[in-house]
């Protein structure tokens, strides 16, 4: 089944080999070769090398040869789907492949009437040539269309090209990324971006940031030793294009360009196909509806055009006719300019969409799968928590410090905001003096970043601050101590004494305490306050943050006099007796937007599931507080804890959320994934890797929901693409994100997913009203035909006339359709069910065309007998009149009043029934869209001219329906006459009667939810 | 959508339609019950009878607005048609085509106006009443018998040679066939605006100018068969007729010719219709 075909596992921890399984049911060899080559090329066991090894293994000379033969160093772009390609398939779609079988019809009917010498009809090659052109045109726009957002997306990419530091025989350069070859020595620093994968050989304090690869917000060290088997896990590699955030490392290259990590994970999103979109789908429903009508209607007048005695050939003919009749012209069209518009709605709220149908997707989309770090979050830490005076203080963690923020009245905060401010060795880039607090670029690790832009923002110059506290001694931040200590000067020049601040793991600044400052107060730190210290500890930690403590103390003026001099390596000054500050804890914490869209998207029924490469802790953390687990929803382990029960009792129905991390994952069935997305409502999966994001999409994808992913990472990349809308944010999204993705939120903002899923199921109720309004018209085009051929009247309705209405005057109150208002609150009900709520269903296929397009039929022959009676042809002379009236070898037929018509006069009358049947269907046609604009409410209800384009509509379709009736030249042209002002008025009753059946049509399903009435006439 | 789009196997398929037809659990025969097949079909029956209903109550009440006698209209009837016997077709237009010397070949065409002229035979013309007058026939009221108007007389004599009486043959056989020309009849057409339009008929060809002999003399139709009221008040009405007698065609050389109806309100020169005011044929034969 499906799943087998993508499941790609890779293996961390097997041997430290990186290994790339594909379990792809193979049909040839040659296949499996190449994936065997492939699995060999992922062994990555370089990190377990010795620097001499790596020497030996990578020749640092000849570079020359080996950048021939690996290529640049860059990610190759997917393979672009070429443009001959794109256009085809905007050739291709479901309602275009009918319209080219019709087209071919038109024309093998066409080549029979040649054959039969019949040459004066050319109306099936005009027919054919419409068809083709139709197609044409709309895949023209369609393509245009996507060509532009394809531009707007590319014109995001970053076209700077990458520098980096390499040492090449002894000597440093600085060439472009693309140029590395392994084996190269590189160097890298803070604010750069890794160049290549590349094994540490030295390093200082250096940090990187691998959330694009991982999701983990938090920076890793990168140091020479090799600490973990895995080499996703260990600390010697860093990866290409992943952030190096403070300190120096140099490094041997050991992958470019696509053998990197990176490039592997991108690559396997290119190896997963796309979805169908749900509306592609519901179109080829919709036209298997279509071409069955088609040729059951073909098929039965064909044996009565038999059984009437027309030729063989000649009845074939007929067929072909009512089957081609049955192509809906302008529904391409006006399809395709509905969902453009849409999009261009979309774009104006920074939605861009690459592909045209994925504007309705997020409509029908029923399950969310949201990667955290950088969608939900803002991909920054930031200080959340303070607790001091034994008490836990909330900061302000909104984008645009628009929160409340706490008490800072207290003593404590000023010393504890002190030990901040200097206990920091983070600072601003220069020149940035413009820029809002939040967004300047600070160099120095995530959480002390945090802390310099929060004490800048409650304290003020930072930078000017620290100045006046001259800074004596330093200890950096190291693993085994786990604090980072500095010794200042203080500001005021009569107090000579040091100060020496602190900050570091809690527990061990705690250690290091004997007093604790309580309103300004120093206290001796008795049981009592380390009971409360653990308390706040385990709450914030408890919060998902990471949790820094605080302490300071005056170093006395006797022992350490000014100038004194502190040595660093050997602490000849007090590292313990401490007074302890207080606590601060950090987030990468929700964007503002975030609470409120993931509330919305639950009330419009769309289930948001957290998939994300983080910790547990910090993911079910940002769950809780971007509403993903609701209030009061409880894991299993939650219900344990509360219940003071081992976990295995709990009933693990009562459990609403869950929390499933990587490791549990990946021994699990997908049976069990289903069956756990099934048990819970709300879900977080954490340390997730790309393909177990797949894995999930697809598990999702098998309980029947259409599954939207918002990622912006390149181990999001595969599920974007597996997703059946994939969603990348503009800003943060990585290449391979928005490469794979169908959507790009230009904002970063994941509120507009709420304004995508409105507008996409907007689009669908109002695709469906368009729909039901063109098809309506199939009716009273195709009856003059059946009329015609079975009673043989004169042809009420002419093929360019129908060409007209289909492509002409119907396409602009048909597109109008699309601006019709909501006519419920639709972020108020579920999601459609793909199987049962389709885009066209039997109800309106039956109601469109048995019922009111019937009443245009009759408004058609009722205009066309009068127009022909008051002429001179009674009804009844009309019937049977066929083969007399089209021989053009008699010169004077008899009408009713016994006048003599030449066959020219005839032919004019003729067209002058075409343009009277015309303008019937155009007046039916306007009560059509004016009773489609509800298919519940009444349209006083909903409002006669609130949509303005829909009045300008019909104004502007009875304004060509005049220009075509009077242009002068009209009837050898285009075959329309000028017909008498009473013919307008003729249908007008048909289409009052339309109006108002159709009016009680909805108030009986108004009234009567659920009833037969509902179940057979709501479409 | 994984499980919406996985492809069916074609006995899964016909496995779906069977149950489609006839779904034994709930008892649906193609997707409904029988007795929701009853409703719904009652339902489109009411539903048809109400609209076939309106539609002939409109039909009626548009039959009723009908004046029997003249159309509301004539929209399309603005000059009349002309129209030639014998009327055969060749490929392009009206084509005389024969063989003096073979008879079959003539035949066709001597039958062809014979059959047409039966309708004007004393008989057939007993109804109608001799008329003498010059100008326009009014008629206001409805004298003749049966409530309807009186039509003139118009009887195959008055062809003259052409009238098939003295030459059954019509001239075929000598090479100067008769030709008869008909203009279309239009209710209350007044052509000519008191004077009587006339044939003429001409050649295409700039060779020497046609010798036609016109039957009744002039060729002109005769004032008192206008107007026409209609086949209502006027069922026995014939068309006047004027008969052409080409007497110069050339031997084994086809010539071009068309016969115009000139008088004023019969237009000629309308591009998109051949057959208004005249007529256009071609004439070849052989020895």
């Amino acid at each position: 089944d499906k799943y087998e075909m993508y499941s790609v596992e890779m293996e961390k921890h097997s041997g430290g080999e990186m290994d790339v399984k594909i379990k792809k049911k193979t049909k040839g060899a040659k296949k499996k070769e190449k994936l065997e080559n492939m699995k060999k090329e992922m062994v990555v066991d370089d990190h377990e090398l010795s620097v001499e090894d790596l020497e030996l293994k990578y020749r640092t000379s000849v570079t020359k040869e080996i950048f021939l033969r690996d290529g640049p160093n860059e990610l190759k772009p997917p393979k672009g789907t070429p443009e001959y390609v794109k256009f085809a398939r905007q050739l291709a779609g479901g309602l275009q492949c009918l319209m080219w079988v019709a087209a071919a019809i038109c024309l093998i009917a066409f080549g029979i009437q040649c054959g039969q010498g019949d040459l004066t009809s050319a109306d099936n090659l005009y027919l054919a040539i419409a068809l083709i052109a139709v197609v044409v045109v709309t895949g023209c726009f369609g393509y245009y269309q996507e060509f532009k957002s394809t531009n707007i997306i590319a014109s995001f990419k970053n076209l700077v090209p990458q520098q980096a530091t390499v040492i090449r025989d002894g000597d440093k350069f600085q060439i472009n990324a693309n140029q590395l070859v392994v084996g190269d020595l590189v160097e890298i620093k803070g604010g750069d971006r890794v160049p290549a994968d590349i094994r540490i050989i030295t390093a200082q304090g250096c940090k990187v940031d691998n959330s694009s690869l991982t999701g983990e917000s938090e920076p890793q060290t990168r140091a020479p030793e090799c600490t973990h088997e895995s080499p996703l896990e260990t600390r010697n590699i860093a990866f290409f294009s992943t952030m190096c955030l403070e300190g120096t490392a140099t490094g041997i290259i050991i992958n470019t360009g696509d053998r990197t990590i990176i490039g592997r994970i991108a690559s396997l999103a290119s190896g997963v196909e796309n979805e169908k979109t749900p509306i592609a789908i519901e179109i080829e429903h919709f036209v298997d509806i279509i071409a069955g009508l088609a040729i059951f209607f073909g098929a039965t007048f064909f044996v009565v055009a038999m059984v009437i005695g027309y030729p063989f050939l000649k009845a074939m003919v007929f067929f072909m006719a009512i089957v081609v009749a049955y192509v809906p012209e302008g529904l391409l069209a006006t399809v395709t300019v509905c969902l453009s518009l849409t999009a261009k709605r979309l774009a104006r709220k920074n939605c861009v969409v690459k592909n045209l149908e994925a504007v309705e997707t997020l409509g029908s989309t029923s399950v969310i799968c949201s990667d955290k770090t950088g969608t939900l979050t803002q991909n920054r830490m930031t200080v959340s928590h303070l607790w001091f005076d034994n008490q836990i203080h909330t900061a302000d963690t909104t984008e645009d410090q628009s929160g409340q923020s706490f008490d800072q009245s207290s003593d404590t905060w000023r010393a504890l905001c002190k030990v901040v401010s200097l206990c920091n060795r983070a600072f601003f880039k220069s020149g940035q003096d413009d820029v809002p607090i939040p967004k300047r670029i600070v160099i120095g690790d995530a959480s002390e970043t945090a802390l310099l832009k929060f004490s800048e923002i409650t304290l003020g110059n930072v930078m000017e601050y620290r100045e006046r506290y001259k800074k004596a001694c330093e200890i950096p931040f190291n693993s085994t101590n786990k604090f980072q200590l500095s010794i200042h000067e203080l500001e005021d020049p009569r107090d000579q004494r040091y100060l020496l601040v602190m900050k570091g793991a809690p527990e061990r600044i705690l250690e290091r305490c004997s007093t604790i400052m309580i309103k300004g107060q120093e206290l001796p730190l008795d049981e009592q306050w380390k009971e409360a210290f653990q308390t706040a500890y385990m709450d914030l930690g408890g919060l998902g943050e990471r949790v820094l403590g605080f302490c300071h103390i005056y170093l006395p003026q006797n022992e350490f006099p000014r100038g004194y001099n502190f040595d660093c390596d050997e602490m000849n000054f007090p590292t313990s007796g401490l007074c302890f500050a207080g606590l601060i804890s950090m987030i990468d914490p929700p964007r503002a937007t975030v609470p409120d869209a993931v509330m919305k998207c639950r009330t419009a029924g769309i289930r948001v599931i957290m998939v994300t490469g983080d910790h547990p802790i910090t993911a079910k953390a940002i769950a809780a507080s971007v509403g993903i687990i609701s209030e009061g929803s409880e894991t299993v382990e939650d219900i344990a804890t509360r219940l003071r029960i081992p976990v295995e009792q709990v009933n693990k129905r009562d459990a609403r959320a869950c929390v499933v991390n990587g490791g549990q994952l990946k021994d699990m069935e997908t049976e069990e994934l289903v069956e756990i997305l099934k048990m819970h409502p709300e879900m977080v999966f954490a340390r997730t890797s790309p393909q177990q994001k797949l894995i999930i999409v697809e598990s999702c994808q098998k309980l029947g929901a259409i599954v939207a992913v918002t990622g912006d990472g390149v181990n999001d990349s595969p599920a974007l693409k597996k997703a059946d809308i994939g969603v990348a944010m503009g800003i943060a999204g990585s290449d391979a994100a928005k490469n794979a993705a169908d959507m790009i939120l230009l904002d970063d903002n994941f509120a507009s997913i709420v304004t995508g899923v409105e507008q996409g199921r907007l689009i669908f109720d109002n695709l469906k009203k368009s729909i039901a309004y063109t098809l309506t018209k199939n009716i009273p085009e195709l009856t003059p035909y059946l009329i015609y051929i079975t009673v043989s009247v004169p042809l009420p309705l002419g093929c360019i006339t129908i060409l007209f209405i289909e492509l002409c005057t119907d396409i602009f109150p048909s597109v109008s359709l699309a601006y019709e208002k909501a006519e419920s609150d639709i972020m108020h009900l579920k999601p459609r069910n793909p199987r049962r709520d389709r885009l066209v269903n039997e109800a309106l296929a039956v109601y469109s065309y048995f019922q009111i397009g019937a009443i245009q039929s009759f408004a058609g022959f009722t205009d066309y007998f009068t127009a022909m009676a008051q002429e001179g042809w009674y009804p009844l002379k009309c019937v049977g009149l066929r083969a007399d009236w089209e021989n053009d070898h008699l010169q004077d037929v008899e009408d009713s009043y016994g006048q003599q018509w030449t066959f020219g006069q005839r032919l004019y009358q003729e067209y002058t029934c075409y343009t009277v049947f015309f303008i019937s269907i155009e007046m039916c046609q306007i009560a059509d869209v004016l009773i489609r604009k509800t298919r519940r409410l009444s349209v006083f209800q909903q409002g006669f001219f609130r949509n303005k384009i829909l009045v300008i509509a019909i104004v502007f379709q009875i304004c060509l329906g005049c220009f075509l009736c009077y242009c002068p030249g009209m009837p050898n042209i285009f075959n329309f006459m000028p017909i008498r002002f009473q013919w307008w008025l003729v249908p007008m009753p048909f289409g009052i009667l339309i109006f108002v059946y159709d009016e009680i049509r909805k108030l009986g399903v108004r009234r009567h939810p659920g009833s037969w009435w509902d179940k057979e006439l709501y479409y | 959508m994984a499980t919406l789009n996985e492809k069916k196997t074609c006995s899964q398929r016909m496995e779906n339609f069977q149950r489609f037809v006839w779904n034994p659990d709930t008892g649906q025969l193609m997707g409904r019950t029988l007795i929701n097949w009853v409703w719904i079909s009652l339902y489109y029956v009411a539903f048809y009878v109400v609209v076939t209903g309106l539609f002939a109550l409109s039909i009626f009440s548009l039959m009723m607005t009908l004046n029997p006698y003249t159309p509301d209209y004539q929209d399309r009837l603005k000059s009349p048609g002309v129209t030639l016997r014998p009327d055969v077709y060749g490929e392009k237009g009206l084509e005389i085509y024969y063989n003096v010397s073979e008879e079959h070949s003539w035949e066709g065409f001597v039958k062809t106006l014979q059959k047409f002229l039966s309708g004007y035979n004393e008989t057939a013309q007993q109804a109608n009443k001799n008329c003498y007058r010059e100008g326009y026939y009014f008629q206001k009221k409805f004298d003749a018998p049966n409530h309807t108007k009186h039509s003139c007389k118009f009887t195959q004599e008055m062809l003259g040679n052409c009238s098939g009486l003295v030459d059954p043959n019509f001239g075929f056989s000598e090479g100067s066939p008769c030709l008869i020309i008909k203009m279309n009849r239009i209710i209350n057409f007044l052509p000519g605006n008191g004077t009587e339009p006339r044939v003429n008929c001409t050649t295409l060809d700039d060779e020497s100018p046609l010798d036609v002999q016109y039957y009744p003399r002039n060729g002109t139709f005769k004032l008192h068969y206008f107007p026409y009221y209609g086949c209502k008040a006027q069922p026995s009405y014939s068309n006047p007729l004027v008969a052409v007698k080409l007497l110069n065609v050339p031997i084994n050389k086809g010539i071009h010719v068309v016969c115009r109806v000139v008088g004023t309100g019969i237009t000629s020169d309308n591009p998109h219709d051949p057959y208004e005011g005249k007529v256009e044929f071609k004439v070849c034969i052989k020895a």
